[in-house]
Protein backbone atom coordinates (compact mmCIF):
# COMPACT_ATOMS: atom_id res chain seq x y z
CA UNK A 1 0.00 0.00 0.00
CA UNK A 2 1.78 3.13 -0.85
CA UNK A 3 0.09 6.32 1.53
CA UNK A 4 1.01 10.28 0.92
CA UNK A 5 0.18 12.15 4.33
CA UNK A 6 0.31 15.75 3.93
CA UNK A 7 2.55 15.72 0.71
CA UNK A 8 4.10 19.31 0.12
CA UNK A 9 6.63 20.17 -2.83
CA UNK A 10 8.13 23.51 -3.45
CA UNK A 11 10.80 24.02 -6.14
CA UNK A 12 13.16 27.21 -5.46
CA UNK A 13 11.82 27.93 -2.44
CA UNK A 14 12.83 31.26 -0.69
CA UNK A 15 13.47 32.58 -5.01
CA UNK A 16 11.85 34.60 -7.06
CA UNK A 17 10.84 31.52 -9.56
CA UNK A 18 9.70 29.43 -6.34
CA UNK A 19 6.75 27.07 -7.26
CA UNK A 20 4.49 24.62 -5.22
CA UNK A 21 4.03 21.78 -7.01
CA UNK A 22 2.48 20.10 -5.07
CA UNK A 23 -0.25 21.26 -2.24
CA UNK A 24 -0.73 18.95 0.65
CA UNK A 25 -1.74 15.73 -0.88
CA UNK A 26 -3.08 12.87 0.94
CA UNK A 27 -3.96 9.77 -0.97
CA UNK A 28 -3.58 6.33 -0.45
CA UNK A 29 -3.40 3.36 -3.30
CA UNK A 30 -3.55 0.01 -2.42
CA UNK A 31 -1.65 -2.27 -3.20
CA UNK A 32 -2.08 -4.51 -6.85
CA UNK A 33 -3.77 -2.04 -8.58
CA UNK A 34 -3.35 0.05 -11.44
CA UNK A 35 -3.69 4.18 -10.46
CA UNK A 36 -2.94 7.01 -12.98
CA UNK A 37 -2.45 10.74 -12.33
CA UNK A 38 -4.10 12.68 -14.96
CA UNK A 39 -4.39 16.04 -15.35
CA UNK A 40 -3.02 18.76 -17.29
CA UNK A 41 1.06 19.87 -17.80
CA UNK A 42 1.85 21.46 -14.44
CA UNK A 43 -0.89 20.23 -12.69
CA UNK A 44 1.70 17.93 -10.26
CA UNK A 45 1.56 14.32 -11.82
CA UNK A 46 5.60 13.86 -12.34
CA UNK A 47 6.71 15.58 -9.06
CA UNK A 48 4.02 13.48 -7.36
CA UNK A 49 5.15 10.14 -9.10
CA UNK A 50 8.33 11.47 -8.25
CA UNK A 51 8.13 11.75 -4.71
CA UNK A 52 6.41 8.02 -4.48
CA UNK A 53 9.16 6.98 -6.62
CA UNK A 54 11.61 7.90 -4.37
CA UNK A 55 13.42 10.11 -6.73
CA UNK A 56 12.96 13.21 -5.14
CA UNK A 57 11.90 14.13 -1.44
CA UNK A 58 8.85 16.50 -0.42
CA UNK A 59 9.38 19.47 1.02
CA UNK A 60 7.04 18.39 3.82
CA UNK A 61 4.74 15.76 4.42
CA UNK A 62 5.94 11.67 4.56
CA UNK A 63 5.39 8.40 2.15
CA UNK A 64 4.54 5.08 3.27
CA UNK A 65 5.01 1.97 1.49
CA UNK A 66 3.68 -0.73 2.78
CA UNK A 67 4.28 0.83 6.19
CA UNK A 68 7.61 1.56 5.79
CA UNK A 69 8.58 5.20 6.11
CA UNK A 70 10.26 6.66 3.09
CA UNK A 71 11.15 10.30 2.88
CA UNK A 72 13.19 9.93 6.39
CA UNK A 73 15.29 7.72 4.92
CA UNK A 74 19.10 8.99 4.40
CA UNK A 75 19.74 8.54 0.70
CA UNK A 76 22.37 5.44 0.75
CA UNK A 77 18.88 3.65 1.96
CA UNK A 78 16.72 5.41 -0.19
CA UNK A 79 18.29 4.03 -3.58
CA UNK A 80 18.32 0.96 -2.52
CA UNK A 81 14.57 0.85 -2.02
CA UNK A 82 14.22 2.73 -5.31
CA UNK A 83 16.87 0.22 -6.89
CA UNK A 84 15.10 -2.69 -5.46
CA UNK A 85 10.92 -1.98 -5.17
CA UNK A 86 10.32 0.35 -8.54
CA UNK A 87 10.31 0.29 -11.85
CA UNK A 88 10.50 3.29 -13.91
CA UNK A 89 9.39 4.03 -17.36
CA UNK A 90 9.96 7.06 -18.46
CA UNK A 91 8.39 9.95 -20.97
CA UNK A 92 11.17 10.38 -23.22
CA UNK A 93 12.46 6.22 -22.19
CA UNK A 94 16.15 7.68 -21.16
CA UNK A 95 18.05 4.79 -22.71
CA UNK A 96 21.95 5.60 -22.85
CA UNK A 97 22.57 5.63 -26.43
CA UNK A 98 25.93 3.73 -27.61
CA UNK A 99 25.10 1.30 -25.76
CA UNK A 100 23.20 -2.12 -26.68
CA UNK A 101 19.67 -3.06 -25.79
CA UNK A 102 20.70 -5.64 -23.80
CA UNK A 103 22.94 -3.41 -21.49
CA UNK A 104 20.47 -0.84 -21.23
CA UNK A 105 18.40 -3.41 -19.78
CA UNK A 106 20.89 -4.52 -17.23
CA UNK A 107 22.34 -1.87 -15.83
CA UNK A 108 19.95 -1.18 -13.28
CA UNK A 109 20.71 -4.77 -11.64
CA UNK A 110 24.53 -4.24 -11.81
CA UNK A 111 25.26 -2.68 -8.18
CA UNK A 112 22.98 -5.19 -6.64
CA UNK A 113 25.59 -7.69 -7.53
CA UNK A 114 24.01 -10.90 -9.51
CA UNK A 115 26.11 -12.83 -11.69
CA UNK A 116 26.34 -11.46 -15.34
CA UNK A 117 25.50 -14.81 -16.38
CA UNK A 118 22.46 -15.29 -14.03
CA UNK A 119 21.73 -11.44 -15.14
CA UNK A 120 22.16 -11.86 -18.78
CA UNK A 121 19.36 -15.03 -19.11
CA UNK A 122 17.35 -12.37 -17.12
CA UNK A 123 17.26 -9.56 -19.34
CA UNK A 124 17.25 -12.20 -22.67
CA UNK A 125 14.06 -13.71 -20.64
CA UNK A 126 12.38 -10.24 -20.46
CA UNK A 127 13.32 -9.68 -24.07
CA UNK A 128 11.56 -12.23 -24.96
CA UNK A 129 8.64 -11.40 -23.12
CA UNK A 130 8.13 -8.13 -24.59
CA UNK A 131 8.79 -9.92 -28.33
CA UNK A 132 12.08 -7.71 -28.72
CA UNK A 133 15.09 -9.93 -27.97
CA UNK A 134 15.76 -10.01 -31.63
CA UNK A 135 17.06 -6.80 -31.30
CA UNK A 136 19.19 -6.92 -27.91
CA UNK A 137 22.81 -6.82 -29.54
CA UNK A 138 21.47 -3.77 -31.46
CA UNK A 139 22.40 -0.26 -30.04
CA UNK A 140 19.30 1.47 -28.55
CA UNK A 141 19.53 4.54 -30.73
CA UNK A 142 18.61 2.61 -34.02
CA UNK A 143 15.24 1.32 -32.65
CA UNK A 144 11.72 2.66 -32.96
CA UNK A 145 9.97 4.70 -30.63
CA UNK A 146 7.62 1.40 -29.74
CA UNK A 147 10.80 -0.88 -29.72
CA UNK A 148 12.38 1.81 -26.89
CA UNK A 149 9.37 1.99 -25.13
CA UNK A 150 9.39 -2.23 -24.62
CA UNK A 151 13.67 -1.89 -23.80
CA UNK A 152 12.17 0.64 -21.21
CA UNK A 153 10.04 -1.48 -20.18
CA UNK A 154 12.20 -4.43 -19.60
CA UNK A 155 14.95 -2.25 -17.55
CA UNK A 156 12.21 -1.29 -15.82
CA UNK A 157 11.60 -5.11 -14.82
CA UNK A 158 15.23 -6.44 -14.15
CA UNK A 159 15.04 -5.96 -10.69
CA UNK A 160 11.47 -7.45 -10.24
CA UNK A 161 9.86 -4.59 -8.85
CA UNK A 162 6.90 -4.74 -7.00
CA UNK A 163 5.40 -1.03 -7.99
CA UNK A 164 6.00 0.30 -11.39
CA UNK A 165 6.03 3.82 -12.50
CA UNK A 166 5.55 5.14 -15.36
CA UNK A 167 5.26 8.63 -16.65
CA UNK A 168 3.35 9.90 -19.71
CA UNK A 169 4.44 6.63 -21.25
CA UNK A 170 2.20 7.22 -24.30
CA UNK A 171 3.28 10.38 -24.93
CA UNK A 172 5.24 9.40 -28.11
CA UNK A 173 3.37 6.59 -29.27
CA UNK A 174 0.75 6.03 -32.25
CA UNK A 175 -2.81 4.94 -31.05
CA UNK A 176 -1.83 1.23 -31.77
CA UNK A 177 1.39 1.16 -29.86
CA UNK A 178 0.22 2.57 -27.09
CA UNK A 179 -2.55 -0.11 -26.80
CA UNK A 180 -0.12 -2.53 -27.23
CA UNK A 181 1.70 -0.35 -23.96
CA UNK A 182 -1.35 -1.59 -21.62
CA UNK A 183 -1.45 -4.45 -22.76
CA UNK A 184 1.83 -5.05 -21.68
CA UNK A 185 1.01 -3.28 -18.11
CA UNK A 186 -1.92 -5.28 -17.62
CA UNK A 187 0.32 -8.50 -18.30
CA UNK A 188 2.04 -6.64 -15.53
CA UNK A 189 -0.45 -5.88 -13.00
CA UNK A 190 -1.92 -9.62 -13.46
CA UNK A 191 1.55 -10.63 -12.27
CA UNK A 192 0.47 -8.94 -9.02
CA UNK A 193 2.24 -5.59 -9.55
CA UNK A 194 0.96 -2.36 -8.47
CA UNK A 195 1.16 0.33 -11.76
CA UNK A 196 0.81 3.86 -11.13
CA UNK A 197 0.94 5.76 -14.47
CA UNK A 198 0.97 9.68 -14.90
CA UNK A 199 -0.77 10.15 -17.82
CA UNK A 200 -3.19 13.40 -19.69
CA UNK A 201 -3.99 10.79 -22.42
CA UNK A 202 -8.35 9.34 -22.21
CA UNK A 203 -6.59 5.87 -23.87
CA UNK A 204 -4.37 5.67 -20.62
CA UNK A 205 -7.66 6.71 -18.26
CA UNK A 206 -10.61 5.38 -19.74
CA UNK A 207 -8.62 1.87 -20.07
CA UNK A 208 -10.25 -1.16 -18.29
CA UNK A 209 -7.44 -2.24 -16.62
CA UNK A 210 -7.30 1.06 -15.05
CA UNK A 211 -8.63 0.24 -10.95
CA UNK A 212 -7.62 4.12 -9.73
CA UNK A 213 -8.09 7.34 -11.21
CA UNK A 214 -6.69 10.37 -9.31
CA UNK A 215 -7.51 13.45 -10.85
CA UNK A 216 -4.72 16.32 -10.43
CA UNK A 217 -5.05 20.41 -11.09
CA UNK A 218 -2.79 22.95 -9.43
CA UNK A 219 -1.35 20.68 -7.65
CA UNK A 220 -4.36 19.53 -5.41
CA UNK A 221 -6.48 16.31 -6.22
CA UNK A 222 -9.67 17.33 -7.70
CA UNK A 223 -10.85 14.30 -8.41
CA UNK A 224 -10.57 10.45 -7.14
CA UNK A 225 -12.87 7.46 -8.32
CA UNK B 1 54.91 34.80 15.05
CA UNK B 2 57.01 32.39 12.71
CA UNK B 3 56.13 32.23 9.41
CA UNK B 4 56.65 28.26 7.58
CA UNK B 5 54.41 26.46 5.53
CA UNK B 6 53.81 24.25 8.48
CA UNK B 7 52.45 26.99 10.86
CA UNK B 8 50.41 28.01 7.84
CA UNK B 9 48.76 25.09 7.70
CA UNK B 10 48.28 24.59 11.12
CA UNK B 11 47.64 27.98 11.16
CA UNK B 12 44.57 27.54 8.39
CA UNK B 13 43.49 24.55 9.36
CA UNK B 14 42.69 25.04 12.78
CA UNK B 15 40.75 28.58 11.61
CA UNK B 16 38.72 25.81 8.99
CA UNK B 17 37.94 23.55 11.54
CA UNK B 18 36.73 26.42 13.58
CA UNK B 19 34.69 27.84 11.21
CA UNK B 20 32.79 24.22 10.02
CA UNK B 21 32.53 23.03 13.52
CA UNK B 22 30.90 26.67 14.35
CA UNK B 23 28.49 26.29 11.48
CA UNK B 24 28.01 22.88 12.48
CA UNK B 25 27.32 23.33 16.19
CA UNK B 26 24.92 25.87 15.56
CA UNK B 27 22.57 23.34 13.05
CA UNK B 28 23.56 20.96 15.95
CA UNK B 29 21.62 23.24 18.43
CA UNK B 30 18.46 23.47 16.08
CA UNK B 31 18.63 19.57 15.50
CA UNK B 32 18.69 18.85 19.18
CA UNK B 33 16.03 20.78 19.99
CA UNK B 34 13.63 20.38 17.03
CA UNK B 35 14.30 17.03 15.95
CA UNK B 36 11.09 15.05 15.44
CA UNK B 37 11.68 11.85 13.29
CA UNK B 38 7.67 11.16 13.29
CA UNK B 39 7.16 14.57 12.23
CA UNK B 40 6.76 15.69 8.39
CA UNK B 41 7.19 19.61 8.78
CA UNK B 42 9.03 21.45 6.57
CA UNK B 43 11.89 21.80 9.15
CA UNK B 44 12.16 18.41 10.15
CA UNK B 45 12.64 17.37 6.37
CA UNK B 46 15.17 20.38 5.90
CA UNK B 47 17.08 18.83 9.31
CA UNK B 48 17.22 15.22 7.77
CA UNK B 49 18.95 16.63 5.07
CA UNK B 50 21.12 18.80 6.81
CA UNK B 51 22.78 16.61 8.83
CA UNK B 52 23.65 13.82 5.88
CA UNK B 53 25.84 16.96 4.94
CA UNK B 54 27.00 18.15 7.80
CA UNK B 55 28.12 14.63 8.72
CA UNK B 56 30.24 13.82 5.90
CA UNK B 57 31.50 17.55 5.79
CA UNK B 58 32.27 16.78 10.01
CA UNK B 59 33.77 13.48 8.99
CA UNK B 60 36.47 15.55 7.15
CA UNK B 61 37.12 18.07 9.79
CA UNK B 62 37.13 15.38 12.77
CA UNK B 63 39.94 13.56 10.36
CA UNK B 64 41.99 16.97 10.03
CA UNK B 65 42.21 17.22 13.71
CA UNK B 66 43.72 13.44 13.77
CA UNK B 67 46.53 14.51 11.03
CA UNK B 68 46.77 17.66 12.85
CA UNK B 69 48.47 16.06 15.86
CA UNK B 70 50.93 14.98 13.91
CA UNK B 71 51.35 18.04 11.42
CA UNK B 72 51.96 19.53 15.50
CA UNK B 73 54.50 17.25 16.25
CA UNK B 74 56.15 17.17 12.71
CA UNK B 75 56.38 21.01 13.06
CA UNK B 76 57.62 21.51 16.08
CA UNK B 77 60.29 19.32 15.25
CA UNK B 78 61.19 20.75 11.91
CA UNK B 79 62.13 24.10 13.69
CA UNK B 80 63.58 23.10 16.44
CA UNK B 81 66.99 24.43 14.90
CA UNK B 82 65.55 27.70 15.31
CA UNK B 83 65.66 27.58 19.11
CA UNK B 84 68.84 27.74 21.15
CA UNK B 85 69.28 24.68 23.19
CA UNK B 86 66.04 22.71 21.31
CA UNK B 87 66.87 19.72 20.10
CA UNK B 88 63.20 18.09 19.16
CA UNK B 89 60.25 18.75 19.12
CA UNK B 90 60.49 18.98 22.87
CA UNK B 91 62.61 21.84 23.32
CA UNK B 92 60.82 23.31 20.63
CA UNK B 93 57.41 22.81 22.74
CA UNK B 94 59.17 24.55 25.78
CA UNK B 95 59.79 27.62 24.63
CA UNK B 96 56.43 29.32 25.84
CA UNK B 97 53.84 27.93 28.63
CA UNK B 98 51.38 27.45 25.88
CA UNK B 99 53.55 23.70 23.66
CA UNK B 100 52.63 21.36 26.01
CA UNK B 101 49.21 22.22 27.20
CA UNK B 102 48.58 22.38 23.40
CA UNK B 103 49.81 19.29 22.61
CA UNK B 104 47.86 17.30 25.65
CA UNK B 105 44.65 18.88 23.87
CA UNK B 106 45.63 17.61 20.55
CA UNK B 107 46.39 14.91 21.83
CA UNK B 108 43.24 14.24 24.04
CA UNK B 109 40.59 16.07 20.66
CA UNK B 110 42.20 13.00 18.35
CA UNK B 111 41.19 10.84 20.30
CA UNK B 112 37.76 12.20 20.77
CA UNK B 113 37.59 13.20 16.94
CA UNK B 114 38.21 9.84 15.82
CA UNK B 115 35.83 8.05 18.54
CA UNK B 116 33.43 11.11 16.94
CA UNK B 117 33.86 9.19 13.11
CA UNK B 118 33.23 6.01 14.70
CA UNK B 119 30.00 6.82 16.37
CA UNK B 120 28.74 9.38 12.86
CA UNK B 121 29.86 5.81 10.91
CA UNK B 122 27.74 3.88 13.28
CA UNK B 123 25.11 6.65 13.02
CA UNK B 124 25.12 6.48 9.59
CA UNK B 125 24.72 2.37 9.31
CA UNK B 126 21.22 2.86 10.77
CA UNK B 127 18.40 3.57 8.96
CA UNK B 128 16.70 6.18 11.41
CA UNK B 129 19.30 8.06 12.18
CA UNK B 130 19.66 6.38 15.74
CA UNK B 131 22.30 8.42 17.29
CA UNK B 132 21.30 11.43 16.59
CA UNK B 133 21.00 13.62 19.54
CA UNK B 134 24.33 12.28 21.02
CA UNK B 135 26.10 12.50 18.30
CA UNK B 136 25.06 16.52 17.95
CA UNK B 137 25.77 16.62 21.68
CA UNK B 138 28.83 15.12 21.28
CA UNK B 139 29.75 17.36 18.54
CA UNK B 140 28.92 20.27 20.93
CA UNK B 141 31.39 18.93 23.42
CA UNK B 142 34.54 18.56 20.61
CA UNK B 143 33.30 22.11 19.48
CA UNK B 144 34.40 23.85 22.78
CA UNK B 145 37.95 21.54 22.81
CA UNK B 146 38.87 21.90 19.26
CA UNK B 147 38.23 26.06 20.30
CA UNK B 148 40.35 25.71 23.22
CA UNK B 149 43.14 23.91 21.58
CA UNK B 150 43.14 26.46 18.69
CA UNK B 151 43.10 29.10 20.80
CA UNK B 152 46.23 27.68 22.50
CA UNK B 153 47.73 26.96 19.41
CA UNK B 154 47.65 30.46 18.46
CA UNK B 155 48.95 31.76 21.23
CA UNK B 156 52.00 28.52 21.11
CA UNK B 157 52.76 29.75 17.56
CA UNK B 158 52.31 33.23 18.40
CA UNK B 159 54.82 33.23 21.10
CA UNK B 160 57.81 31.22 19.74
CA UNK B 161 60.66 33.47 19.98
CA UNK B 162 63.74 32.48 18.35
CA UNK B 163 65.55 34.69 21.45
CA UNK B 164 64.42 32.23 23.79
CA UNK B 165 66.66 29.79 25.38
CA UNK B 166 65.19 26.79 25.99
CA UNK B 167 65.58 23.11 27.26
CA UNK B 168 67.02 20.04 25.27
CA UNK B 169 65.07 17.20 25.90
CA UNK B 170 67.82 15.67 27.61
CA UNK B 171 66.76 17.70 30.50
CA UNK B 172 63.42 17.57 30.03
CA UNK B 173 63.05 13.60 29.89
CA UNK B 174 65.93 13.37 32.16
CA UNK B 175 66.19 10.89 35.55
CA UNK B 176 66.83 13.88 37.78
CA UNK B 177 63.51 16.28 36.52
CA UNK B 178 61.46 17.03 38.77
CA UNK B 179 58.16 16.60 36.64
CA UNK B 180 55.94 13.55 35.22
CA UNK B 181 58.15 12.92 32.49
CA UNK B 182 61.16 12.56 34.70
CA UNK B 183 59.10 10.70 36.76
CA UNK B 184 58.63 8.45 33.60
CA UNK B 185 61.90 8.18 32.71
CA UNK B 186 62.75 7.07 36.28
CA UNK B 187 60.72 4.37 36.54
CA UNK B 188 62.42 0.96 36.58
CA UNK B 189 63.04 -0.72 32.99
CA UNK B 190 62.18 -4.12 33.84
CA UNK B 191 59.30 -3.44 36.11
CA UNK B 192 58.04 -1.17 33.38
CA UNK B 193 58.62 -4.13 30.86
CA UNK B 194 56.45 -6.35 32.60
CA UNK B 195 53.51 -4.29 33.35
CA UNK B 196 53.93 -3.49 29.51
CA UNK B 197 53.78 -7.19 28.38
CA UNK B 198 51.38 -8.02 30.86
CA UNK B 199 48.57 -5.43 29.69
CA UNK B 200 49.69 -5.66 25.80
CA UNK B 201 48.42 -9.54 26.60
CA UNK B 202 45.72 -8.78 28.99
CA UNK B 203 44.55 -6.48 26.44
CA UNK B 204 45.19 -9.10 23.53
CA UNK B 205 43.16 -11.84 25.34
CA UNK B 206 39.92 -9.67 26.29
CA UNK B 207 40.32 -8.38 22.14
CA UNK B 208 40.07 -12.57 21.09
CA UNK B 209 37.54 -13.58 23.74
CA UNK B 210 35.09 -10.11 22.41
CA UNK B 211 36.06 -11.00 18.76
CA UNK B 212 34.69 -14.35 19.58
CA UNK B 213 31.54 -14.20 22.00
CA UNK B 214 30.91 -10.93 21.38
CA UNK B 215 30.89 -10.17 25.07
CA UNK B 216 33.37 -7.64 27.27
CA UNK B 217 33.18 -4.85 24.86
CA UNK B 218 33.56 -2.08 27.47
CA UNK B 219 36.06 -4.20 29.43
CA UNK B 220 38.42 -4.06 25.97
CA UNK B 221 37.77 -0.54 25.54
CA UNK B 222 38.93 0.58 28.97
CA UNK B 223 42.37 -1.51 28.39
CA UNK B 224 43.07 -0.19 25.41
CA UNK B 225 43.29 2.97 27.00
CA UNK B 226 44.96 1.55 29.98
CA UNK B 227 47.27 0.14 27.65
CA UNK B 228 47.66 3.24 25.76
CA UNK B 229 49.01 5.07 28.92
CA UNK B 230 50.63 2.28 29.68
CA UNK B 231 52.77 2.80 26.38
CA UNK B 232 53.57 5.80 26.25
CA UNK B 233 54.84 5.55 29.97
CA UNK B 234 56.62 2.55 28.06
CA UNK B 235 58.12 4.40 25.47
CA UNK B 236 59.85 7.34 27.95
CA UNK B 237 61.02 4.98 30.66
CA UNK B 238 62.57 2.00 27.79
CA UNK B 239 61.46 1.77 24.41
CA UNK B 240 63.30 4.90 23.54
CA UNK B 241 66.15 4.12 25.33
CA UNK B 242 66.90 0.75 22.96
CA UNK B 243 66.46 2.73 19.97
CA UNK B 244 68.75 5.11 20.73
CA UNK B 245 71.24 2.96 22.90
CA UNK B 246 72.11 5.34 25.40
CA UNK B 247 70.81 4.76 28.58
CA UNK B 248 69.95 8.41 29.94
CA UNK B 249 67.88 9.01 26.92
CA UNK B 250 64.46 9.00 27.33
CA UNK B 251 62.81 11.73 24.79
CA UNK B 252 59.84 10.17 23.17
CA UNK B 253 60.23 12.74 20.38
CA UNK B 254 63.61 12.11 19.11
CA UNK B 255 62.25 8.92 17.47
CA UNK B 256 60.53 11.22 15.25
CA UNK B 257 63.52 12.40 13.59
CA UNK B 258 65.44 10.85 10.62
CA UNK B 259 68.39 9.37 12.81
CA UNK B 260 66.08 7.14 13.64
CA UNK B 261 64.66 6.19 10.43
CA UNK B 262 61.46 8.39 11.38
CA UNK B 263 60.47 4.90 13.57
CA UNK B 264 58.15 7.54 15.64
CA UNK B 265 55.79 8.05 13.02
CA UNK B 266 54.73 4.45 12.60
CA UNK B 267 55.01 3.38 16.01
CA UNK B 268 52.79 6.54 17.50
CA UNK B 269 50.32 5.98 14.64
CA UNK B 270 49.68 2.23 15.07
CA UNK B 271 49.25 3.33 18.98
CA UNK B 272 46.52 6.35 18.86
CA UNK B 273 44.83 4.26 15.85
CA UNK B 274 44.47 1.51 18.21
CA UNK B 275 43.39 3.09 21.24
CA UNK B 276 40.85 5.19 19.23
CA UNK B 277 39.24 2.14 17.54
CA UNK B 278 39.69 0.78 21.06
CA UNK B 279 37.78 3.04 22.67
CA UNK B 280 34.98 3.04 19.74
CA UNK B 281 34.52 -0.35 20.34
CA UNK B 282 33.05 0.66 24.28
CA UNK B 283 31.71 3.60 23.10
CA UNK B 284 29.49 2.28 20.37
CA UNK B 285 28.41 -0.69 22.84
CA UNK B 286 26.35 2.10 24.57
CA UNK B 287 23.70 2.11 21.34
CA UNK B 288 23.28 -1.62 21.17
CA UNK B 289 20.00 -0.90 22.55
CA UNK B 290 18.93 1.19 19.57
CA UNK B 291 16.51 -1.24 17.14
CA UNK B 292 17.77 0.03 13.82
CA UNK B 293 21.73 -0.83 15.28
CA UNK B 294 21.37 -4.28 16.93
CA UNK B 295 22.41 -6.34 14.05
CA UNK B 296 25.06 -3.44 12.88
CA UNK B 297 26.69 -2.79 16.04
CA UNK B 298 28.67 -6.43 16.58
CA UNK B 299 29.82 -6.26 12.94
CA UNK B 300 31.35 -3.40 13.34
CA UNK B 301 33.00 -3.61 16.68
CA UNK B 302 34.06 -6.78 15.71
CA UNK B 303 35.76 -4.73 12.28
CA UNK B 304 37.34 -1.98 14.97
CA UNK B 305 38.73 -4.96 17.73
CA UNK B 306 40.63 -6.49 14.96
CA UNK B 307 42.16 -3.61 13.56
CA UNK B 308 42.83 -2.23 17.42
CA UNK B 309 44.78 -5.10 18.30
CA UNK B 310 46.44 -5.75 15.21
CA UNK B 311 47.23 -1.65 15.55
CA UNK B 312 48.66 -2.58 19.28
CA UNK B 313 50.58 -5.43 18.25
CA UNK B 314 52.32 -3.82 15.68
CA UNK B 315 53.04 -1.05 18.08
CA UNK B 316 54.83 -3.75 20.37
CA UNK B 317 56.57 -5.45 17.92
CA UNK B 318 58.22 -2.31 16.83
CA UNK B 319 58.82 -1.61 20.30
CA UNK B 320 60.54 -5.20 20.80
CA UNK B 321 62.41 -4.89 18.07
CA UNK B 322 65.73 -3.08 19.34
CA UNK B 323 65.10 -4.54 22.57
CA UNK B 324 65.59 -8.27 20.67
CA UNK B 325 68.03 -7.45 18.05
CA UNK B 326 69.74 -4.24 18.87
CA UNK B 327 73.37 -4.75 21.04
CA UNK B 328 72.40 -2.50 23.48
CA UNK B 329 71.61 -4.06 27.06
CA UNK B 330 69.70 -2.11 29.09
CA UNK B 331 69.05 -4.32 33.05
CA UNK B 332 72.10 -3.91 35.06
CA UNK B 333 72.86 -0.63 33.85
Amino acid sequence: MIELLNVTKTYNAGKQSEFTALKGIDLAFDANRVIVLKGPSGSGKTSLLSIVGCMARPTSGRVRIDGRELTSLPERFLSEVRRSSFGFVFQSYHLIKGMTVLENVMIPAYPIGVKRRLLKERAMALLEKLQIASKAVQDVQTLSGGEQQRVAIARALINSPAFIIADEPTAHLDTDLARELMAILADLHAEGRTILIASHDSLVFESEIVDQVVELRDGRVVGHC
Amino acid sequence: MLINPAIIALVSGSLLSCMVLIYASTIGIRILRGWDITSGSEQQLVFERKTYLISTVLGAVMAYEVFSLLLFVYTADHIHGLFVGAMCAAGTLNVNDYGYPTLNLKILNAVVCGIWIIVNHTDNRGFDYPLIRPKYKFLLAITAMVLLESFLQWQYLKGLNPNVITSCCGTLFSEEAETIAGEMAHLPSYSTKVLFYSSLLLTLRVGIHFTITGRAARIFSYLSFWFFLVSIISTIAFVSVYFYELPTHHCPFCLLQREYGYIGYPLYLSLFGAAILGGGVGVIERFNYKESLREIIPGIQKGLCLTAMIGFLIFAVISTYPILFSDFILEGY
